[in-house]
């Protein structure tokens, strides 16, 4: 990660900008993703079974964060990384208080 | 094969190494164990065989077995009786009620009887909460202690389990790094330069068996998280949103109620001839059978089988429990087949690799090994690298206790078992004291000992030793000898005593081969001054 900072624009330091991106990638990645599995139980279709819904986010989590957290490592802007992760948050957080 | 721009690999690079060099330590010991929990049935067969092995766990007597013991336990545990093929063919059966436990979480209570599948002749009695009946399945002693390490790694629940899941994901980082880093995948697969520089021929070892293992590494990361986050963070987190927190009623949803609820009394239906209708349905023995509201008219009874040949998702087989009458087969979610039931089953056997009987077994052994190996020369690589920095060091030091204390460990434990099983101390807590106390021992002996590759050496000549000493420890225990196990039909004996004997030759082999020197390797000296250890092995 390191050498994407120093890649990267250098308007900010490279260490702040580092320890910005781990944040995404580690803690609000995995936030995200819990906020996406809890939202696609409201928002997936149950199917015939009725319980897609409710085991297709759970199956899928792992998969959810993983890719979230490469996202966020290999997204060059981190400002445009910061805003997509946040807008899935958002967006399940809102379906969620609804 | 993947043309990322150079930071990008850089990065992946980074993401690669430290996602492994983090938790590399803690990921060994889960792969380690895993590999061995592979053979976890045959592990119990082992070491508690009975006098036949070709006992059929579900045969007859079984139902006159069911009624006498149900009417010597108090009838709220007729909620639900679970019967199982426990270690060496025994017959499990747990009368049991769901309720909050001490704990305030949902768990069972009741009385487990262990089974004679010959005679039908009680072997044991345990009663009480679930986890102090579980604590207490002597026969399964050494699998238990191997599974719980590989789920929790011994940690309480649920904090075990979220740790393993960390671990699980770490592992799937590495992996896909692991694939996107490569420039050349084909050619990587293959490159081995045997000969040249000693650390290039560690690095390609490490790249070779990595690269081939990339897609069983993935599915093992993938299928673990998803069976360690599943119950912890999943289940909750969408009863908190679908069901206002009750996991109880997501549970019901996910499984389905059988029937409507009666609770009149009625005499119940025969197993047996239920257990022949499923063996005649599905071509598979089956090997778990669920009676719930046992001596009510709403009683069900639900077989489970291992994997029919022609399949990789398990069904289980629905019946009457008061007439006998097949009402269908059930997914393994549901009533109904569905998306989610599907990728739900699929993970049992992805993880478990049981999907084709020992041969598949194997092959995750084989895997899991080599994932082992990828894990513990990632992180020697790494440490050795930065072998200048004395954090490092110190480092290297530490993946060396635990990357060859770590199975010598796992293979005295049983030792514990073995000696001790006659006594009230439960299984797990003897194995438990004395694993921790071999990894005491190899924690001290890595401090002290100034050549790694003497340490080394020693750890795999102990470790060896042990392997060895196993099947003798066994028999000298009240274990069958070979003669016997031969006229018994016991072969899961012969053959695990076999692998043992191999395995601890070859440790000891390993451990007297000549190693190669690597490029000069600083470590530690005496107050913390750097020395070189010429022969340093990333053996």
């Amino acid at each position: 990660m390191v050498s994407a900072e120093r890649a990267s624009d250098g308007r900010s330091a490279p260490r702040t900008r580092l320890w910005l991106r781990g944040l995404l990638a580690g803690p609000l990645a995995l936030l995200t993703a819990c906020l996406l599995m809890a939202g696609a139980a409201l928002w997936l279709p149950p199917g015939p079974a009725q319980i897609n819904n409710l085991v297709l986010p759970i199956v899928l989590f792992p998969l959810l964060w993983a890719t979230l957290f490469l996202y966020a490592c290999l997204e060059r802007r981190l400002g445009r990384a910061y805003a997509v992760i946040g807008a899935l948050a958002a967006v399940n957080g809102i379906v969620l208080m609804v | 094969m993947f043309k990322l721009p150079q930071d990008a690999t850089k990065t992946m690079l980074a993401v690669h190494g430290w996602s492994g060099v983090l938790l590399g330590l803690l990921l060994y010991a889960v792969i380690c164990t895993g590999v061995a929990a592979v053979f976890a049935t045959e592990i119990d067969d082992w070491a508690s065989p009975m006098s036949r092995g070709d006992t059929v766990a579900f045969g007859p007597g079984l139902d006159n077995a069911l009624r006498h013991l149900a009417g010597a336990v108090d009838s709220q545990f007729h909620e639900e009786v679970a019967i199982w093929r426990g270690a060496g063919g025994r017959v499990n059966m747990l009368f049991h009620r769901h309720e909050i436990g001490p704990d305030g979480k949902s768990t069972e209570r009741g009385v487990e009887f262990e089974l004679d599948p010959a005679t039908w002749e009680v072997l044991d009695r345990r009663e009480g909460w679930y986890e102090d009946i579980e604590a207490q399945r002597t026969p399964s002693g050494i699998a238990a202690f191997l599974v719980d390490l590989h789920v929790r790694l011994h940690i309480p629940e649920p904090y075990g389990l979220i740790v393993t899941g960390v671990l699980g994901l770490a592992m799937m980082v590495a992996a896909v790094t692991g694939l996107v880093i490569h420039r050349h995948l084909l050619k990587d697969l293959f490159t081995l330069r045997v000969g040249r520089d000693p650390v290039l021929r560690r690095r390609d070892l490490h790249v070779v068996a990595g690269s081939w293992n990339l897609p069983f590494a993935f599915i093992l990361a993938f299928t673990g998280s998803f069976f360690s986050f599943a119950t912890t963070v999943g289940l909750p987190m969408v009863a908190a949103v679908k069901f206002d927190g009750d996991q109880e009623a997501v549970i019901e949803t996910l499984y389905g109620t059988a029937r409507a609820e009666d609770t009149r009394s009625a005499s119940s239906a025969a197993i047996v001839p239920m257990l022949a209708d499923v063996r005649a349905r599905s071509g598979a023995e089956p090997n778990f059978v669920s009676v719930e509201h046992f001596g009510r008219a709403d009683s069900t009874a639900t077989i489970f089988t291992v994997l029919p040949r022609d399949r990789l998702v398990y069904t289980s087989h629905l019946y009457d429990g008061v007439t006998g009458e097949y009402l269908r087969e059930r997914p393994p979610l549901g009533n109904e087949a569905s998306l989610g039931a599907a990728l739900v089953g699929l993970m049992y056997p992805l993880h478990f690799g049981h999907f084709a009987g020992t041969a598949s077994k194997a092959v995750w052994v084989a895997l899991g090994f080599a994932g082992a190996y990828v894990t513990f020369t990632g992180m020697l690589l790494w440490t050795r690298r930065r072998a200048e920095q004395p954090g490092w060091r110190a480092m290297t030091r530490a993946v060396y206790c635990v990357g060859y204390g770590l199975p010598l460990a796992l293979v005295v434990a049983p030792y514990a078992f073995f000696v001790l099983r006659g006594h009230d101390i439960p299984p797990g807590t003897s194995q438990g004291v004395v694993f921790l106390a071999v990894v005491a021992i190899a924690a001290v002996a890595t401090v002290g000992v100034a050549s790694l590759d003497r340490l080394r050496s020693a750890f795999l000549a102990a470790t060896g030793v042990a392997l060895l000493g196993l099947p003798l420890v066994r028999m000298i225990t009240g274990g069958p000898g070979w003669s016997e196990a031969w006229q018994a039909g016991i072969g899961t004996v012969l053959a695990l005593d076999v692998a043992l004997l191999v395995a601890g030759t070859a440790c000891i082999g390993f451990s007297r081969a000549g190693v190669m020197p690597v490029a000069t390797v600083p470590h530690a000296g005496p107050g913390g001054t750097p020395r070189v250890d010429s022969k340093a092995s990333l053996q």
